[in-house]
């Protein structure tokens, strides 16, 4: 992806027990969302008990990927390793259509940073890493 | 109906470090010059000191040092420096924010526990850039976020400040208002880090973004230095050198900040959460109120705790700050010592040590006439936030 000093490279995500079932699904291109089987509830970042009913039978569930943004921030003064040529850089807070303040972060992508705006309509894509992650990415859904 | 603790314990020596930024000399002579400041400052030598605790974090986020006495001063260094292996009773070390020790602390001197307990945040500006973040892998809480370059607490906490903006409608010019008026309070505190350093609107609207829509002067100044206080139970205190600043409420919260400071929503229902808890300990309001010390580690956080512990209503903090009510003549003189992003960046230390002078009568030229209760809190609203209420008089 993006260049660089070859030796310093972006942080890449080390699955857990909680979250491998995520990281297993977005090496396919799929999303994924930890889903409580009791409340019906996304939880994401995975949890070992729901934080809603306190249920502890958490299953993944493939989500549509289409989402809207939150908030964000663009970022022109980094400290994270490998993102110095980045710079400036959006971090969206991105909103999930399936439920309400289901947010993950991810980089707002194939869009000027001045043209991202609250609320927009964002489609997920995935960025290759290494062989075994890839990294959900959102990038504006021009619509269907 | 108040606490069983309220009123029962109070901070009566206070003790500062000078601030300084990259010195050469170690965090630990910093953190025994504040804890002898506090001592003396109380009247009280060294060999009464029964208690000791700290919080013994290292100052900032990303994998800078852990340096016992360079990065940290813990209880055992501490007990080292001051020579009190023999006479320490009780201590307790509480990794978050000061408050939980400040806490922990009264409840030891009201209890017995101790008699005279001394609590320090001792905080340093890291080698390097601040908040480095140098790792290859991304672990736990790291992998949903260090991936996309998430990793700077000023990223996490500019997000908060563009939504309240997209839903309020306030502009940086609001906060320029803040900041400004913020920076004013600090002209008139000489331990301060920017004590001599106007900063104008100008000044603010051009400063150099670091994550949008936070620049340079949205986040506070990392010092070098260290904070102590020193509490006693309510009936010693009465026959100390300095008035007493009565704890008459207090409270934690264990909202957890999900996500990641992803929902900023969360900070505000946490602050709340906090709040009600705060309130009642004290059998007290926001109109009780005389002066507040709202933590400013980023000036969002101001929005935050003026809204969430009802000072104003949700989405009015731009608005009230603008219209002059937190200017030291306003109706509710706020963070008149600079607190963080005017004295510096002590993890809360400057909102404790500013609500304890203002109740006292001993703040000098921001002195609030007549403050009979202040309010101090800490953190993001979310966990390992807290906050106390100080008095003039210990109430039954």
């Amino acid at each position: 992806m993006s260049g660089g000093d070859a030796a310093v490279t972006k942080p890449v995500p080390v699955p857990d027990e909680l979250t491998a079932p995520f990281w297993e699904a977005a090496n396919r291109g799929v999303l994924a969302i930890q889903h409580c089987t009791a409340c019906e509830r996304y939880v994401h970042p995975p949890e070992a008990v729901c934080p809603d009913c306190q249920a502890s039978e958490l299953t993944f569930r493939e989500v549509s990927g289409r989402a809207r943004l939150y908030t964000h921030t663009i970022v022109r003064d980094n400290v994270t390793q490998g993102f110095a040529e980045d710079e400036p850089y959006v971090i969206g807070i991105i909103e999930l259509v399936e439920q309400e303040r289901l947010v993950l972060v991810a980089n707002v992508v194939g869009v000027a940073p001045e043209d991202v705006r609250i609320g927009m309509p964002l489609r997920v894509t995935f960025e290759r890493l290494t062989d075994e992650i890839a990294l959900p990415q959102f990038t504006p859904d021009e619509g269907d | 109906m108040a606490s069983e603790l309220s009123g029962r314990a109070a901070i009566v020596g206070l003790g500062y470090s000078k601030l300084e930024r990259r010195s050469p000399r170690p965090l630990a002579h910093f953190a025994r010059e504040a804890a002898e400041a506090a001592v003396a400052d109380a009247g009280l030598t060294i060999d009464d000191i029964d208690g000791l605790g700290t919080i013994p974090n290292i100052a900032a986020y990303g994998n800078t040092g852990d340096l016992e006495g360079i990065d940290i001063v813990t209880v055992p260094n501490m007990v080292r420096m001051l020579g009190r292996e023999h006479g320490i009773r009780w201590h307790v070390q509480t990794p978050g924010l000061c408050p939980d020790t400040i806490m922990a602390a009264a409840a030891a001197v009201a209890s017995g526990a101790c008699t005279y307990a001394l609590v320090w945040r001792a905080v340093n500006v890291p080698k390097g850039r601040y908040s480095d973040f140098s790792m290859a892998q991304a672990r736990g809480e790291h992998q949903f976020r260090a991936p996309y370059g998430f990793t700077m607490p000023a990223a996490w906490q500019s997000v908060a400040l563009r939504k309240y903006m997209h839903d309020h409608g306030s502009t940086r010019e609001d906060m320029a208002a803040f900041v400004v008026q913020n920076r004013e309070n600090t002209q008139l505190n000489p331990k301060a880090y920017w004590c001599g350093t106007p900063l104008t609107v100008e000044d603010y609207l051009e400063a150099p973004m670091v994550a949008d829509p936070f620049c340079l002067y949205d986040c506070d100044i990392p010092v070098d230095g260290c904070v102590a206080v020193l509490l006693a139970s309510a009936e010693r205190a009465r026959d100390l050198r300095q008035p007493p600043a009565y704890i008459t409420g207090y409270a934690q919260t264990t909202w957890p900040t999900r996500g990641g400071f992803t929902d900023s929503e969360n900070m505000w229902e946490g602050g709340a959460a906090l709040g009600e808890k705060l309130w009642a300990s004290a059998g007290m309001g926001p109109d009780d109120i005389d002066v507040a010390m709202l933590y400013d580690g980023f000036s969002i956080f101001l929005y935050v705790w003026l809204e969430a512990l009802g000072f104003v209503g949700r989405g009015e903090a731009a608005s009230y700050i603008a219209s002059g009510a937190t200017a030291l003549d306003g109706e509710l003189p706020l963070n008149t010592s600079g607190c963080s992003l005017g004295e510096g960046r002590l993890h809360g230390m400057a909102q404790i040590s500013e609500a304890v002078l203002q109740v006292t009568g001993r703040a000098g030229a921001r002195q609030i006439e007549g403050a009979a209760h202040t309010v101090a809190t800490v953190g993001a609203g979310t966990l390992a936030s807290g906050g106390l209420i100080f008095s003039r008089e210990a109430r039954a």
